[in-house]
């Protein structure tokens, strides 16, 4: 009979995630999108590839948009951490997450979490973004549903909103 | 659930004596960077470190200084605050080059250093486990025949890192640390026409600094890609052009994507004193053609690598003649 | 939901934001694998690693023996095979005996985790002696070629041969007649979703549950039931929140079968989650095409006559592949007016990944050849594009050749709209050098008016419940995949009741609990379920102005019901009753109430006689048209669309907002495969099964997209309205291919236009030209 392997060795790892410090065992392996679905249940953070091709798992680290799909947990020793679930506070949609929903910049929804949080990077360096920069700064983040324009819109619109 | 191998360690040195060392002691471990290349193809099982040294704490290397005449800029920096760092500006291929690359996430966590270490690619190392053992791997990695090449005997993976040649064409040096200690070289001599083996760093080698000389001349970088970002690039040229009158003074070429290996064009040295018209164009076009060597390492054709790298050398030229001009 | 209202739902501007919104950019939206899961096996497919062969040997038996390894199953413990057409089950969810491709499913595992999984994977020995295998059409159809299906000979999965009139005469007849070949590559639907499942079965009831990414409930529903040989009342479906379909999800698909098979063979859950290279490999995508159409025309741009032949690359089993082909040759009719038609399709089998329905289901290709050939042909006549269009325009109602009906036809107005606000006439032929316009025009159909699986049910069932709460309950068996269809039936009920929005929920796809549907394909949801949601709302309104009239002392036909107040019409502030109490009093004596609306296609919509001729028909057509401006770099070959103006007749927006949000992701998802989109294989593997190497546009280089809704207000449409997704997706690819030729001088044959592709035909031509200089220099 073949045994399986051992679990992996798992060590602790501290974070501030969506503003509160947390302490949890994650295994060295763990990438941070790992953590977050499995180990913090927060699994607004989504999977739409096999590594770094799709942005739909980005997430702030210490305020900078980064897939969560190619980063290690344990880099994020000590870090901030925001994911979608911080956005929306005591009942009130952020600005973002409002004009996404009120502008259709959401269809399946599936690429909407990271492609608010990659707007959310913008929007605090860039409070005025032109259609470029916000082109510019979502990149990364690829969307089948909408053709683009109505996430353009709703950035904007949410650009409008004094935060 | 893991999706990286379980039972790998990770190490978080806190300076490059540290870092080395740690290396140093597991010949299984790798320096991890930002990870945006690294993790991908660990995760697709083509590279199995059983640990990594990562890089992201050892602050020595996250900084860019200007010091006489050389901006030294560490191999820790990444590539989103490369392409930000205003005493980088001048050197506009850079800029261009960082800005390029990638999706803006991963540019907040590449590094230069890993950029320009960055495995080489090809349709097909860059696949799962299950697809390579399928058509039985390749000479690249546990296989014995380049699917690209089958009659040959060496890789042909493509280097496709952006900011090699836009560093290649200032004429750099890199610092390098090491078990034994520190030494310093040109770029371009890190780079080895081999996809299976494209860097020329020794075991536990680890490029800690790109040394530019101060003073840059005006330059410039340009790609071909199917899409306008994430792509990586199926031909990308840096050039640097001091002209006056007209005529041109130092010209340097530098390639990427054509070949296992960034490269500066050999034999530019013959325009100097040549007014940049037609002519002089079309003979940079023939010899772009002459020198890159693209193989069937992507899914868009060879010959459009060849051509696309040609017409953006001339393009590149021109432009740069023009603004000198002006 | 949030207690704060989010908008405030003015119907009458008919823009509304979807009902599950918030959900979605809060991140607390659930997709399969969002569900709880923690006490779920993990489940892992082994896949053939040849293209074709046949299995001499397959030992699970170590891999059984692996600790934490709780099932595993193979083709042996399915001997069912499935599909989407009852005529064409030609698949087994996994291989029995032979594989047919790279990928196919072979055995599968349950184990504790995924390491675990993986390990057991590893364990199972498999031989399989290969057999030659084809990846082009050609190939395959080759006198000698191997057979895929023994019952198939030449490997045709389907020839189709149908005439409609004297078309060799009308050809005679034209002035001027032109044929052209052109291919397109094979796409895929690459939803951002990657495809997964959770299954669930208890040995002790022996019921299944199954949560799953499926657009069609049902038809996944009848699959487990065949496949597993259970009772249908056994197995429930949900359908939790989809990312995305355009297709993919239409037929039940073979990952789905094996994970309910493993949960029944470990008696309990099983997760599968694919990763973005398996659901690449699960494709049932659109198919590489080669069309070669040849059109007769009259020198005014009439066109006489219409010749057209598809040979459609449908890989290893049959899938949706007779409808596909079907679906090429019949909508040629019902956009313009072609007097006399011949129509050839072949569907090949090939060793690759099966081929299957996709947004613009086996119209888009077609329609993309007979565009280019269209405005080839406009401009050796020295007639503008839309002149040539204006001059074959249909004239309803009426019934195409093939027995298409056509009642409502905003073709025209569209044609006006974009030619207008591109500013047409004032920039063709003045464009900069490497610089263009182009346009073409597209349909679809609103629903196919004829069911796969004909019952003698209605095509479409709502009920409308109400209880002591007041709220108002829409459920529908209708999978809403991101499409908002859910949102369409809250809008189509609140609004024949005359309540606000907010008091509508809507319970979507749940077999426990939902009436069936036959899902979310052929665009057909907002036509046939909403017209089934407005009979069903009618229903329960007759029931509510009863009791407001009982209430009030009135008379029936004397109440209306506006804002939430029933009232007797012309009485005052007395003669009137809020929505609760007026629910309050229906429920007086028969207590919750729940209604049922259906929507029936009449047989006259349901196509014509021939065989096949059921493909293509509908109640209603959608029609677009656009223009695409692009800037050709004809140094690096590189395509950039600088602008879109699209005009779409959609019959009636029901949500103008959706609608908008429907025809963007149409016209860009046009662009994808018109410009970077496509698969290729290298003897059989995926060269493009990552989201790096399948290039789906990224925002850079996707253009503003300029919407015009035009409403031609069908006659038997809800409210009028047709369909608005799927119909401005086809003329994407012949516009740019236009603006390309306006631009450069070179019309391509090929797409997408890559870079590479656009450079070799500028090297071409440039051969040409000196070719043709030293033979003059010669002379």
């Amino acid at each position: 009979m073949h045994a399986p392997s051992p679990p992996p060795r798992k060590r602790l790892l501290r974070l501030k995630l969506n503003g509160r410090w947390r302490e949890d065992a994650v295994a060295e392996s763990d990438l941070l999108v790992d953590y977050l679905r499995d180990v913090a249940h927060l699994t607004g953070t989504k999977t739409g590839c096999d590594g770094g091709e799709c942005g739909a798992c980005t997430v702030l680290v210490d305020g900078k948009a980064v897939p969560s799909c190619i980063t290690l947990a344990v880099r994020c020793e000590g870090c901030s951490v925001e994911t979608i679930e911080g956005m929306a506070t005591q009942g009130r949609l952020d600005r973002l997450q409002r004009a996404f929903h009120e502008k259709l910049g959401t269809q399946c929804g599936f690429c909407t979490p990271g492609m608010i949080m990659a707007a959310e990077a913008l929007l605090r360096r860039n409070p005025n973004p032109s259609d470029e920069d916000i082109r510019a700064a979502l990149a990364g983040n690829l969307c089948r549903c909408t053709g683009y324009v109505k996430i353009i819109e709703s950035i904007k619109a949410a650009a409008e909103v004094t935060p | 659930m893991s999706t990286l191998a379980s039972g790998l360690r990770v190490a978080h040195p806190h300076s490059i004596e540290e870092a080395i060392a740690a290396r140093a002691q597991n010949p299984g471990s790798r320096f991890l960077g930002g990870g945006t290349d690294l993790i991908v193809n660990m995760r697709r099982q083509i590279d199995t470190p059983n640990a990594l040294i990562d890089l992201s704490r050892v602050d020595e290397m996250a900084e860019i200084v200007a010091k006489g005449d050389i901006l030294r800029i560490g191999a820790g920096v990444t590539i989103a605050s490369l392409a930000g760092d205003a005493s980088i500006a001048p050197y506009k291929a850079v800029v261009q080059a960082a800005e390029g690359i990638a999706g803006p996430g991963h540019r907040n966590m590449a590094t230069v250093g890993g950029n320009l270490c960055q495995d080489t690619r090809c349709i097909y190392y860059n696949q799962s486990e299950w697809w390579r053992s399928a058509n039985s791997f390749c000479l690249k990695h546990r296989g014995d025949t380049c699917h690209v090449a089958p009659q040959g005997q060496r890789c042909h993976a493509a280097y496709s890192g952006d900011l090699a040649p836009a560093l290649l064409v200032f004429n750099p040096e890199i610092d390098i640390a090491a078990p034994k200690g520190c030494r310093r070289m040109p770029l371009a001599d890190l780079f080895v026409e081999d996809g299976r083996a494209h860097l020329s760093l020794t075991e536990g080698e680890l490029v800690v600094a790109v040394r530019l000389p101060a003073a840059p001349p005006p330059s410039a970088y340009a790609k071909v890609r199917v899409r306008g970002a994430i792509d990586f690039p199926l031909a990308g040229v840096a050039v640097a052009l001091t002209s006056s009158g007209g005529k041109v003074g130092s010209l340097r070429i530098a390639l990427t994507g054509t070949n296992s290996r960034p490269f500066l064009l050999a034999d530019t040295d013959r325009f100097a004193g040549r007014a940049v018209d037609d002519k002089l164009l079309q003979e940079i076009d023939r010899l772009v053609q002459k020198q890159v060597q693209p193989m069937r390492t992507t899914t868009a054709s060879s010959n459009y690598r060849r051509v696309a790298a040609a017409a953006l050398a001339r393009r590149l030229v021109a432009q740069l003649a023009g603004q000198g001009a002006a | 939901m949030t207690s704060e209202p989010i908008v405030d739902a003015k119907l009458a501007q008919r823009r509304v934001p979807l009902i599950d919104g918030i959900d979605k950019v809060t991140g607390r939206a659930r997709y399969t694998v969002d569900l709880d899961h923690a006490d779920a096996l993990v489940g892992r497919i082994l896949r053939s690693p040849v293209s074709h062969g046949n299995i001499v040997r397959l030992d699970v038996s170590k891999a059984r023996a692996l600790e934490g390894v709780i099932a595993i199953v193979t083709g042996d413990d399915c001997p069912y095979t499935y599909g989407v057409l009852p005529v064409a089950m030609n698949e087994y969810p996994m291989a029995r005996g032979r594989v047919r491709y790279r990928g196919e499913p072979i055995a599968a595992v349950a184990a504790i985790d995924a390491d675990t999984a993986e390990q057991a994977l590893a364990l199972i020995e498999i031989e399989i002696e290969k057999l030659p295998a084809y990846y082009i059409s050609e190939d395959a159809r080759a006198p000698d070629a191997v057979l895929l299906h023994d019952n198939k000979p030449g490997n045709i999965e389907r020839e189709v041969h149908h005439e409609f009139g004297d078309w060799q005469a009308a050809l005679a007849q034209a002035d001027l007649v032109r044929e052209e070949k052109i291919s397109c590559a094979e796409i895929n639907h690459a939803q951002i979703e990657p495809h997964a499942c959770l299954a669930e079965y208890d040995p002790l009831t022996e019921r299944l549950l199954m949560q799953s990414v499926s657009q069609v409930t049902y038809y996944l529903h009848l699959m487990l039931s065949r496949c597993l040989a259970m009772d249908e009342s056994r197995i429930r479906i949900i359908k939790p929140f989809v990312g995305g379909g355009f297709g993919a999800r239409v037929e039940v698909l073979n990952f789905e079968i094996i994970t309910a098979l493993l949960a029944r063979a470990a008696a309990g859950k099983v997760l599968m989650a694919l990763t973005r290279e398996e659901t690449f490999l699960t494709h049932r995508a659109r198919p590489q095409t080669d069309v070669t159409v040849k059109i007769g025309m009259k020198r005014g741009g009439k066109i006489t006559a219409c010749t057209c032949e598809v040979v459609q690359r449908g890989g290893a089993y049959a899938g949706y592949g007779i409808v596909t082909i079907l679906y090429a040759g019949s909508l040629l009719q019902g956009l313009y007016d072609i007097p006399t038609l011949r129509y050839d399709g072949y569907r090949v089998y090939a060793n690759l990944p099966p081929c299957g329905a996709m947004r613009g289901h086996g119209a888009v290709n077609t329609r993309h050849a007979f565009e280019c050939l269209l405005d080839r042909m406009a401009r050796e006549l020295g007639l503008d594009p839309f002149e040539v269009r204006r001059a074959n325009l249909l004239k309803p109602p009426l019934f195409t050749l093939n027995g298409l009906m056509v009642n409502s036809y905003g073709l025209p107005e569209c044609l006006d709209k974009i030619e207008q606000a591109s500013g047409w006439k004032e920039r063709i032929g003045k464009m900069p050098p490497g610089k263009g316009l182009g346009m073409a025009c597209s349909h679809y159909v609103s629903g196919a008016a004829k069911p796969i699986h004909w019952t003698g049910e209605p095509h479409a069932v709502v009920n409308v419940r109400l209880d002591f709460d007041g709220g108002i309950t829409a459920l529908t068996g209708a999978a809403d995949i991101g499409q908002g269809s859910s949102t369409m039936v809250a809008i189509a009920v609140a609004e024949t009741l005359g309540i606000s929005l907010d008091r509508v929920r809507v319970v979507a796809a749940d077999s426990a609990v939902t009436p069936k549907d036959n899902g979310a394909y052929s665009s057909r949801i907002t036509y046939m379920v909403g017209n089934a949601a407005i009979d069903a709302a009618q229903k329960m309104k007759t029931i509510l102005t009863e009791a407001a009239a009982r209430k009030l002392e009135a008379r029936p036909e004397d109440i209306e019901a506006i804002g939430e107040v029933f009232r007797v019409s012309g009485g005052g502030e007395q003669s009137s009753l809020p929505f609760h109490e007026v629910a309050k009093a229906a429920l007086v004596d028969r207590g919750a109430i729940t209604v049922s609306g259906t929507f029936t296609t009449p047989v006259e919509a349901q196509g014509g006689k021939h065989k096949g001729g059921a493909v293509g028909s509908t109640m209603g057509f959608s029609y677009g048209a656009q223009v695409v401006e692009v800037s050709v770099d004809d140094a690096t070959g590189q395509v950039t669309v600088d602008k879109v103006w699209v005009a779409l007749d959609c019959g009636h927006a029901i949500n103008a907002l959706a609608v908008e949000g429907q025809i963007e992701g149409s016209v860009w998802m046009g662009m994808g495969q018109a410009m970077s989109e496509e698969t290729r294989y290298l003897d059989g593997l995926p060269a493009h099964a990552s989201l790096l190497e399948y290039r789906v546009p990224t925002i850079v280089e996707s253009p503003p997209i300029k919407v015009f809704i035009v409403e031609s207000h069908d006659p038997n449409g809800p409210f009028g309205a047709k369909e608005a997704s799927e119909g401005a997706l086809a003329s994407f690819a012949p516009a740019l291919v236009n603006a390309i030729a306006n631009a450069i001088g070179i019309d391509l044959d090929e797409i997408p236009v890559t870079p590479d592709r656009v450079m070799q035909a500028l090297i071409d031509r440039r051969r040409q030209a000196r070719l043709a200089q030293s033979v003059r220099a010669a002379s």
